[in-house]
């Protein structure tokens, strides 16, 4: 990094640069049933630059990778093409970030074991959970990484960050004389707590069991549907980045300032982008400008009051503090109860192929490959089924639970309740 | 541009590396990997010319009877004794694994010497050239209509260089790709999206169709504003390419990914020799099967690329596999074995994948259909190889009245089932073929590599949402 900086700062014609040094470190299982078919690891480091420059009062920018593999001499010719690239490009004018030094991790406990021991010992928390009878954890792989990101510019910026996080991908299984289903499962943490880890994976060995019991409903339904934090995150994300700086520049946003997205009776959303959501890998002290973040409310009782982004968008939309580039969703509590859930009947969500979403067309649905339909009396498992809806309609009459967790880079209610949905 | 100077320079240092951690392996190979993308990209306020995403490095596979082992680095130059107990001890177990390893067949190292050249036309351009190609694209999209919000020229060149070494094996390619559309962002009472995106190994023909699909977009866009939802049900369809593309790619694509056989995670695995589809039914995968995103040489694990029929006359008929998965069942790989990148494992994985024309008409095939949708431009899908459903999302249908097309168009549209009722219901397949180069295809929701797929018009019968 310091002979990169060095050969920057003598490069002529440049208004400024930034230097992005990823360094990964990886320790890697993969698992078929119960056997270890690979072990991976991984040591590289990425170095992303971008140059600007400044043309007739506009400003222009290219960015390139520098290989480890790359002389000197590669690195000044891919400076000049970078620089004469820069130069057919032309942007509204803003600032690079200003000064500022760190060195931080995020908590993690995972620094404390050497990677072949935290990779046993994953493996033990998980196989814990395969104790069901006809159930299997079918297929397990284990990502161990230490992240290392740097960010330096010619404005002073030299920012480091580290991040020991890991990401298990485990399908559970159940299989009995008629068939075999299973269910997809993701769990990213950056603290590991073995008995947290078998609880969350004994509970996906439980509903896969229960998918095997699963029918079709033998009627088309109008009913509540419950979504889950994976679809709740979805939900909220989608609704926070229509108000992401860059979107609203380029006239793609479809809400605008003060827009009420909410109007009946029902729980107010609120949304906040964070930096910080602890637990969450995509937690981070900066972004790749090397700029401060800040928390930024977007969605306040169901009313559209802010944007977020990167700061060149931000000062584009003259912004007095741009927010920065944040990655974590935060959405605020509701007073649904689990009382009120079981009041009328629900479907409850527990996988879906994935909620599709398009605000522009005001759609909300997906293919359910297992729920619980509870009729008002007694609670089955159901497959094969889809639901659609209109986004505006289940907003105005959204309910979010009290409870709340944390799951990935979302914190917030534990359940969303979407009333009168169609499901086929 | 030739083949890699930098993997050329590194033949020798791959060869003593193979060689020394040979001292401790049955089968060493060594992938090295040199891809480099640009970026060009003007809308009516940004611009962008830039690197797009590129890769530089190595990964060396070992196998010894039990598990597989993979590393990846950055460089493989140096002194290769320090550098093989450097990976040997990256990719230890913790002791108390060693029972859990699997025993799998020795790997074949059969010999070949052989460098693969496909030439693009991409020197032809300069950086000055395909930024302004964009920024026209944008300026004409903004120009055709005043409820145009924001047009987007886009193009992006890439070009793949690989050299694959064993014992027995030294292998390289070097091949280049395309991608680049135009796309509108229309507003008229209700804002749309809508995009045309082209894929070839010539530049000058993803310029020319681009610059071609304008018109089109902007009357899509029109149509599109007035698009109300569908009515949630059970239609008779037809398909346009896209999306049966995206049928094949989610219904049975990864159904037949044969790492997914190893760990009894694919129905696929038990109905080999039985009817699956309708027996008008033709289905292909490989890189070697058309020309497309996906064409390359040979695979991530140096097998040489294939053309594997997955569907014959609505029968299953083979799978695709990587090394890995081949290995342990005993079949012979497919030249299917991908990685994201070099940092990341080998899966099997789909490369370019379509059903075989048929010999209707997709005039006569419109006309049949009492009621039901045209489907067109795939948005996204999700497979569910282990239980057969299926969730397609295409961008807009069109309703079918009577035989006839109407002005009535839907959107968004999301088909969903169970994979053998909707591939046993295609009863007519149009005698047209086109495949579309521009999609990226997960894993999972991970390892993403760059997949084709297409093929003719299918009529079928499925759940509309």
């Amino acid at each position: 990094m310091r002979n990169l900086k060095e050969i920057f700062d003598n490069t002529k014609g440049l208004y400024g640069y930034r230097i992005i040094e990823n360094s990964v470190a990886s320790y890697e299982l993969f698992f078929v049933h119960k056997s270890l078919e690979t072990v991976r690891s991984t040591d590289s480091k990425a170095t992303y630059v971008t140059v600007y420059t400044e043309h007739d009062g506009r400003i222009g920018d290219s960015a390139f990778q520098i290989y480890q593999s790359m002389s000197e001499d590669d690195i000044n010719k891919k400076i000049a093409q970078a620089v004469s690239r820069a130069n057919l490009v032309s942007n509204e004018p803003y600032e690079l970030t200003d000064k500022g030094t760190l060195n931080a991790a995020l908590p993690t406990n995972l620094d404390k074991y050497e990677p072949e021991e935290l990779g046993k010992q994953i493996v033990d928390a998980v196989y814990a959970a395969d104790t069901v009878p006809g159930g299997s954890v079918n297929a397990l792989e284990i990502f161990i990484y230490k992240d290392t990101k740097r960010v330096i510019n010619n404005r002073g910026v030299d920012k480091t960050q580290t991040v020991y996080r890991v990401m298990i991908e485990a399908i559970p299984t159940y299989t009995d004389d008629k068939q075999s289903v299973e269910l997809y499962e993701d769990y990213r943490f950056t603290v590991f707590e073995p008995e947290k880890l078998t609880a969350e994976i004994a509970e996906k060995m439980r509903e896969v069991a229960d998918r095997s019991k699963a029918c079709k409903p033998g009627k088309e339904l109008n009913i509540n549907v419950l979504l889950r934090p994976h679809e709740i995150r979805r939900l909220a994300a989608e609704l926070a980045h229509d108000q992401n700086y860059s979107s609203i520049y380029m006239h793609a946003n479809l809400h605008k300032e003060g827009d009420d997205l909410q109007e009946g009776d029902c729980d107010k959303l609120n949304i906040t982008m964070k930096a910080i959501v602890e637990g969450s890998e995509r937690s981070a002290y900066f972004d790749d400008d090397g700029a401060q973040l800040f928390d930024t409310e977007v969605i306040k009782n169901g009313i559209v009051c802010g944007s977020f982004g990167p700061s060149r968008f931000g000062q584009y939309l003259k912004v007095s503090r741009p927010s920065g580039d944040l990655k974590c969703v935060s959405l605020g509590a509701g007073t649904l109860t689990d009382e009120e859930i079981k009041a009328e009947p629900y479907l409850d969500c527990v996988s879906m192929s994935g909620l599709q979403l398009d605000l522009y067309n005001d759609y909300i649905g997906g293919e359910i490959r297992l729920a619980y339909y509870y009729d008002g009396e007694k609670t089955v498992p159901v497959t094969g089924i889809t639901m659609s809806a209109k986004l505006s309609e289940v907003l105005s009459s959204l309910r979010l639970s009290e409870k709340t967790d944390v799951s990935g880079a979302y914190e917030g209610p534990v359940r969303a309740l979407l009333k009168n949905v169609s499901v086929l | 541009m030739p083949f890699s100077t930098y993997l050329d320079s590194m033949r020798k240092d791959c060869k003593e590396l193979v060689s020394e951690l040979g001292k401790s392996f049955d089968y060493v190979s060594i992938l090295g990997s040199d891809v480099r993308s640009a970026v060009y990209r003007a809308d009516r306020k940004t611009s962008m010319a830039c690197e797009g995403e590129g890769e530089c490095g190595f990964v060396i596979k070992m196998h010894k009877g039990r598990s597989f082992y993979e590393y990846s680095c950055d460089d493989v130059k140096g002194d290769k004794k320090a550098l093989a107990n450097k990976i040997i001890k990256a990719v230890r177990i913790s002791g108390e694994l060693t029972d859990r390893q699997i025993k799998a067949a020795k790997v074949a190292d059969e010999p070949m010497k052989k460098d693969f050249v496909r030439e693009t036309d991409f020197d032809n351009y300069t950086d000055e050239y395909l930024l302004g190609v964009c920024k026209q694209i944008s300026d004409e999209i903004c120009g055709k209509d005043e409820k145009v919000l924001n047009g987007f020229g886009l193009i992006m060149p890439y070009r793949v260089s690989k050299l694959f070494i064993t014992k027995n094996r030294e292998l390289s390619q070097h091949y280049g790709w395309v991608n680049g559309g135009a796309m509108a962002l229309y507003n008229d009472g209700k804002m749309v999206h809508t995009r045309h995106m082209e894929g070839s190994d010539r530049l000058s023909e993803v310029i020319e169709k681009t610059k071609a699909s304008l018109d089109g977009i902007i009357d899509l866009a029109k149509h599109l504003v007035k698009a109300q939802p569908i009515k949630p049900g059970v239609y008779d369809i037809i398909t346009d390419p896209s999306i049966t593309g995206l049928i094949a790619h989610e219904a049975f694509g990864h159904g037949v990914e044969m790492d997914q056989f190893v760990k009894d995670r694919a129905l696929a695995k038990n109905c080999v020799g039985e009817y699956v589809a309708s027996p008008i039914t033709n289905m292909h995968d490989g890189a070697a099967a058309t020309l497309s995103v996906a064409s390359y040489f040979f695979d991530d694990d140096g097998v040489l690329a294939h053309d594997t029929q997955i569907i014959k006359d609505g029968i299953l008929v083979a799978g695709l596999s990587d090394l890995g998965s081949a290995t342990q069942l005993g079949t012979e790989p497919t030249g299917n074995g991908r990685r994201d990148n070099y940092r990341r494992k080998a899966y099997s994985r789909m490369t370019n994948t379509f059903f075989c024309p048929g010999k209707d008409k997709l005039e006569d095939m419109i006309a049949s259909v009492k009621h039901g949708y045209m489907i067109f431009e795939t948005n996204n899908g999700m497979e569910d190889p282990k239980n057969w459903q299926i969730q397609c999302t295409a961008e807009y249908g069109i309703e079918i009245v009577d035989g006839k097309l109407t002005d009535n168009y839907v959107s968004p549209v999301v088909m969903s089932g169970y994979v053998p009722d909707l591939l046993k219901s295609i009863s007519m397949i149009s005698d047209t073929f086109k495949i579309e180069g521009s999609g990226y295809c997960g894993k999972g929701y991970k390892e993403w590599v760059r997949v084709s797929d297409g093929g003719p018009n299918l009529k079928a019968r499925c759940k509309l949402g």
